[in-house]
């Protein structure tokens, strides 16, 4: 097997940043109550800045294909590759445009390149990386040459108004796993590019490994949509109902969070990355750069104390977030840190970047491994 | 490396190997139908009324084993053997705040002191006397992070599923509230053990580990069992 690096990497954040006070306008209004539901999420979340594809006029700039598209072209660029010599390109995303067919065809549609080979990833913010490992493991096992992984979403649509109504509305009591989706998740989408060489010039990033876990078989669904509720006597998946109408009446077709799920699922993330820690010997004051799919600051004390004292904490100067002002892009928010950590830090030869995406979905947590190589 | 150096990488491993099993264990057991029915609002008042009174003897049990614990606990480990009977003293009363629990949810306390073990709790406390009668045994420091752990990370969120989808009261969860208020602490003390030299026992570590997996397993044996006799 060969070695394999990133030798580009690709973003779309479409139109301009919209700060705080401004989200209302995209997103739009159920009611005075869920909007101060909105500001509090924001204070703990810690986000300032994101982007959208809806625009405050109802339309949209992008879909999830062209999103997808605009970064994988990114990526080349950045790779110096012509993206018609690509030849395995690998999609992740929450939710595609279509529910038929699979997304890769709709972004392979929109990329006008040549024939290629296609694997479509759906899954929350962890199927970035099975997209990663895909095209990772195609190269390294020489099935590829020239692979491509995306990660995009367009979560602005889930969240207007219309997408709740008339289970949820203006004389509701606001719902903190509604409520706190629409405050956090906004539209983007990342790329990198992967090769069996580094760069001729300039900084590639060696993948040493992508490693990833399911706790699906202890942990029901978390964040989910298609169903009304998470709890096994009702759970009944929307497709299921007489017509969609009536799924959508019954809520089966919002997007939710279960906040008492989320918590529980803490421990397993932590206890598979001291897994990790021990099966790689890996040291974490040997890791440059940390880059989480996560804030420190939601970390809370607890799991910080407890990071502590197993001798497992990654510094904190060390981790390199820009959910702050790009916002949480889910499947796309790793590729995007990737995509600025690159382009923006003094990368030097044999530093380590950990990347660690964990997905409350329904319990998957996943780390990539990096080392830099420098051909300057 | 300084000896103080290599003791703090040796104790940062048995808790990192100690989390991992946590881990595991926690979430196992969200899939036992007691804990997993009570997440899911399906328990009734005599379910956990069922609860408290299969917990009773490991309750009461658990600053026996402790003590027997101390007692085989030998030179040069006489600070350590302190610990664990201050940590005895501190638990012997607890079965009593279980038997007021036990009583505001209906339960009548002769019952209670006639009931036997479920055969879950029977492999537990056959397991834990057994380890206790063994020369120094420090590979309960395992066990004990299991069952502190339990009341410290879980007692809390399984106090709140219950009050939360059956009203259950403050005062008849008394005795899982006040564990998770104060387990944390026992967990310090029993993990400051750790850094006093006993890592240097030979495959001390190992047996930790091993340790606080049987006992894990069994603990959800426990569980499994309600009503089993």
């Amino acid at each position: 097997m060969t070695d394999v690096f990133i030798t580009g990497v690709g973003k779309c954040l479409p139109g301009e940043p919209v700060s705080n006070d401004e989200i209302g306008s995209i997103i739009g209004k159920i009611s005075d109550r869920s909007d101060s539901l909105g500001t509090a999420t924001l204070r703990k979340n810690g986000i300032k800045k994101r982007y959208y594809a809806l625009t405050a006029s109802g339309n949209y700039t992008h879909t999830n294909a062209q999103m997808a598209a605009e970064a994988i072209h990114d990526a080349f660029a950045h790779a110096k590759r012509s993206p018609d010599n690509a030849d395995y390109l690998a999609t992740s995303t929450t939710q595609g445009d279509y529910l038929v067919p699979g997304f890769a065809s709709a972004v392979h549609g929109e990329l006008g390149i040549p024939p290629l080979e296609l694997a479509s990833f759906q899954s929350v913010c962890a199927s970035s990386l099975m997209a990663a490992k895909s095209a990772w493991l195609a190269v390294r096992t020489h099935e590829a040459r020239l692979a491509v992984a995306s990660g995009s979403e367009f979560s602005s649509r889930w969240f207007q108004p219309g997408f709740y109504q008339p289970f949820y509305n203006e004389d509701s009591r606001p719902d903190p796993e509604l409520e706190f989706l629409r405050w956090t998740l906004s539209d983007g989408a990342g790329a990198v590019v992967f090769e069996p060489e580094p760069k001729a010039t300039g900084i590639s990033l060696r993948v040493d490994w992508i490693k990833q876990k399911s706790f699906a078989d202890r942990f029901p669904p978390c964040m989910y949509a298609g169903a009304a509720t998470n709890k096994a006597a009702k759970n009944q998946p929307w497709n299921l109902y007489n017509s969609p109408a009536e799924a959508y009446q019954a809520g089966a077709i919002a997007l939710k969070q279960d906040f008492t799920l989320l918590y529980k699922m803490f421990p397993a993330w932590v206890g598979y990355y001291l897994e990790l820690l021990d099966n790689y010997q890996l040291d974490p004051n040997g890791i440059d750069y940390f880059l989480p799919h996560y804030s420190a600051q939601s970390l809370g004390q607890e799991m910080k104390k407890l990071l502590i004292k197993t001798g497992a904490m990654i510094p904190e100067e060390r981790w390199f977030s820009n959910l702050v002002h790009c916002g949480n892009t889910g499947t796309a928010s790793i590729f995007i840190m990737l995509d600025e950590l690159v382009k923006a830090k003094p990368l030097t030869a044999g530093q380590k970047i950990l990347c660690f995406v964990p997905e409350s979905g329904r319990g998957i947590c996943s780390f990539m491994h990096l080392s830099v190589f420098d051909n300057n | 490396m300084t000896n103080s150096d290599s003791q703090l990488i040796s104790t940062q491993q048995v808790l990192r190997q100690l989390t991992i099993v946590w881990a595991d264990f926690e979430s196992r057991l969200l899939q036992v139908p007691i804990i997993y029915r009570a997440m899911n609002n399906q328990l009734q008042l005599e379910d956990y009324r069922r609860l408290l009174a299969d917990h009773y003897h490991q309750v009461k049990e658990g600053s026996g084993w402790i003590c027997r614990a101390a007692s085989s606990i030998t030179e040069p480990y006489l600070e350590q053997r302190a610990v664990f009977i201050g940590h005895a003293t501190t638990e012997h009363q607890d079965y009593k705040m279980l038997e007021r629990c036990y009583q505001t949810v209906g339960g009548d306390i002769n019952e209670l002191h006639k009931q036997g073990k479920n055969i879950g709790s029977e492999a537990l406390s056959a397991w834990m006397y057994y380890k206790a009668s063994q020369a120094n045994p420090f590979d309960l420091i395992g066990a004990m992070f299991i069952i502190e752990g339990l009341g410290k990370q879980f007692a809390r969120t399984f106090a709140e599923a219950l009050q939360h989808n059956m009203g259950i009261s403050a005062e008849q969860l008394e005795f899982y509230t006040y564990h998770a208020e104060h387990d944390g602490d026992h967990l310090d003390e029993l993990e400051a053990i750790l850094s006093t030299g006993i890592l240097t026992i030979p495959d001390i570590q190992n047996e930790i580990i091993r340790t606080a997996k049987v006992t894990a397993r069994l603990y959800l044996l426990q569980l499994e069992e309600l009503g089993n006799y």
